[in-house]
């Protein structure tokens, strides 16, 4: 059993990764409960952004400006997606919904695998000028960026939970997580709430691949199905509880890097979001069996 | 209820006196005749390579199958069959390494274990309905992928896992005596996927059949009608586990070596989205799946065309055939050659008024499509 000299440094990773999966999982559990899209796609066009960033850094263009395409294109083509075919499929079951946006995460993954070939063996990385700098707590190494994890982690997650509770466009979202019709009723503009949940979800998207593409890697098929990861915090909170999603998203983060230095575990430490979404899946659902009945249409 | 049961039984006399209809009759020749085809002709005609594809798409078919008859039939979204697949192949390959057992009881023994596991890990998930099944199939899947990374393929070597590290003197899966050669395991690997059709063929026709499409419709009204829904959909899963993991034993075979990275976590999805496009609703659809999964790849790498191509059609696919037609292509197809040969028919006999025909016909079948959209 390796001592707790070992765990520090992968704890300060743990919690940068737990940041980032906690952010990614409330832009899904935000765009969930407004448009009742489980958006699997997140990944993919968070990658698909970080890619863009990496190719116009490589041409030598201001980094701000590259950030920030990053940003656009995931937020643009998440915004465009959800216009196209967020009405469309409006009143079809929820499983049908995800499953729509499967098609949107295979496009995506083509394009990248075409434009970004990663057969020549070169590997990219983006590096964000917070990676050097930093400062040691208990001799402990902290980088700027796993600060900025954490950080963007909590303030997005006390954010939207402020959001939705005081403002007026986060009150609807709420209404419409309850009925989509009645709050139509009430005059609430249905569509235009539904596209700023759109934006904002790919917005996120956009920052978290960012982020994830310096802290793990940049590469088309891991940051696709990184995704998988964040969706397992926000299912453990059933994809309604913006407190519970940041919770979970933390402590997969925690327990993945905490498992690398016990070498009887280390190869299986990625299975950490799985396992623990589908115990919760599982342990949460216990009661119901029929309660959903609604959906069958 | 009393009186269906009376309909049903007057129906089940009468059936007999009835000549079997002129359009079964025809469809049952049609098959028969393709699968002659396929058997006997295909091997002679294609080359090597071809036929190797063709190998791949009867394996595929058979997975296809199997999600077919979760998806179309009980209305269950699995999202993890590539590791499903990956199970029998795992267990086929330890098996064939392990003992001098004919290939036939090998695949039978690498079926009945897959479907084992999947019914141990589809137990507890039939709690679970719809979405929340979907993402947790997607969950076992990723954690599976990440177990057979560590663990690898058996090749040969000791132990459990049956793993060699060491790389050398690795021999290659066997293959059946009397299909040692690739078109002969092509022929061997047809017939496997046509008993496997007519196996899942056979359930559709009888009761579970049944129990299932009542379970796709409503799970509350299947249980009122006192149909053991947990029963019939865990029997799903284990059929459509048996169908997979007996592919994954001719997988084995028909690979020699197996490797981790053949079964990726994006095939999974690819996988849902064939199925969808070829139409998870019929047995033809499964063979269209196949193709589209399998043989295309094939033609593209020979054309010299990236297959990531392929990915964004299968992208655009599946969310066409949401948006537009649910049955999928081996509804539609047949459906739009059908309305484009009575177009043609009217544009022969009556040039003139063709113009104006042609629009109404544009007009009756976008009304055909939204009509089957109502499923």
């Amino acid at each position: 059993m390796p001592s707790w000299q070992d765990f520090q440094p992968f704890l300060v990773t743990g919690l940068a990764l737990g940041g980032v999966y906690a952010l990614s999982g409330v832009g899904l559990v935000v765009l969930y409960q407004a448009t009742g899209v489980v958006y699997l796609a997140f990944g993919a066009v968070g990658a698909m952004g970080a890619l863009i960033t990496w190719s116009m850094i490589s041409d030598g263009i201001a980094n701000w400006l590259c950030w920030l395409a990053c940003l656009a294109f995931s937020g643009v083509v998440t915004l465009a997606y959800g216009i196209t075919f967020g009405p469309l499929l409006a009143k079809r079951d929820p499983l049908v919904k995800a499953t729509a946006t499967l098609g949107l995460l295979l496009v995506l993954f083509g394009v990248m695998d075409l434009l970004w070939t990663t057969s020549g063996g070169e590997s990219r990385a983006i590096t964000l000028p917070t990676d050097n700098g930093g400062f040691s707590i208990a001799q402990i190494q902290v980088t700027w960026t796993q600060v900025i994890g954490l950080a963007v982690g909590v303030v997005i997650a006390a954010g939207t939970a402020a959001f939705l509770r005081y403002t007026k466009l986060g009150t609807a979202m709420r209404a419409m997580a309850n009925d989509r019709e009645i709050t139509a009723t009430l005059g609430v503009p249905v569509r235009r709430v539904e596209a700023a949940a759109w934006l904002g979800c790919g917005l996120l998207a956009g920052v978290a691949g960012l982020l994830l593409a310096d802290m793990v890697a940049l590469d088309a098929t891991t940051l696709t199905f990184l995704v998988i990861s964040s969706l397992a915090a926000a299912l453990i909170a059933r994809l309604r509880s913006i407190a519970l999603t940041f919770a979970a998203a933390i402590v997969i983060g925690v327990v993945q890097n905490m498992l690398v230095p016990i070498n009887a575990v280390s190869n299986y430490n990625d299975m950490t979001p799985f396992v623990l979404a589908a115990i919760a899946l599982l342990v949460l659902s216990r009661r119901q069996v029929l309660s959903r009945a609604r959906e069958d249409t | 209820m009393l009186e269906t049961t009376e309909v049903a039984a007057s129906a089940r006399h009468r059936a007999p006196l009835r000549r079997p209809a002129t359009g079964t009759l025809v469809r049952a020749v049609v098959i028969v005749a393709l699968l002659l085809f396929a058997l006997l002709a295909l091997p002679q005609l294609l080359s090597l390579y071809y036929v190797d594809a063709m190998t791949e798409v009867a394996i595929y078919a058979v997975v296809s199958l199997g999600l077919g008859v979760l998806v179309g039939r009980v209305g269950l979204v699995s999202l993890g069959q590539i590791a499903v697949l990956a199970i029998g192949a795992w267990v086929a390959a330890r098996l064939l390494f392990a003992t001098t057992q004919p290939y036939p009881l090998v695949l039978l023994e690498a079926g009945l274990i897959t479907m084992a596991i999947g019914t141990i890990i589809g137990l507890p998930a039939l709690r679970l309905r719809g979405l929340y099944l979907a993402l947790l199939t997607l969950m076992v899947a990723g954690a599976l992928a990440i177990v057979l990374a560590s663990t690898n393929f058996p090749n040969g070597g000791h132990g459990f896992l049956g793993y060699n590290g060491s790389l050398i003197n690795i021999p290659p899966i066997r293959r059946p005596s009397i299909a040692t050669n690739d078109p002969a395991y092509y022929r061997y690997a047809v017939v496997v996927a046509i008993l496997m059709f007519l196996l899942v063929f056979v359930h559709i026709r009888t009761k579970p059949g049944r129990a299932w499409s009542a379970i796709r419709q409503s799970e509350p009204a299947a249980l009122a009608a006192g149909i053991n829904t947990t029963m019939y959909k865990l029997w799903a899963f284990a059929l459509a586990s048996f169908v997979t993991g007996v592919a994954g034993g001719v997988y084995a075979g028909a690979a020699h070596y197996l490797y981790s990275i053949d079964f990726p976590a994006q095939n999974s999805i690819i996988l849902l989205a064939v199925v969808l496009m070829g139409g998870a609703y019929s047995l033809w659809g499964a063979v269209v799946a196949g193709l589209l999964s399998q043989l295309l790849p094939a033609l593209l790498n020979n054309w010299g065309v990236s297959n990531d191509w392929l990915t964004i059609l299968f992208g655009i696919g599946v969310v066409q055939v949401l948006t537009t037609a649910p049955r999928g292509l081996a509804d539609q197809v047949p459906k739009d050659l059908a309305r484009l040969g009575r177009l043609l028919l009217r544009l022969a006999t009556k040039p003139t008024e063709a113009t104006a025909e042609g629009t109404a016909n544009t007009a009756e079948g976008t009304a055909n499509t939204a009509e089957s959209e109502a499923p």
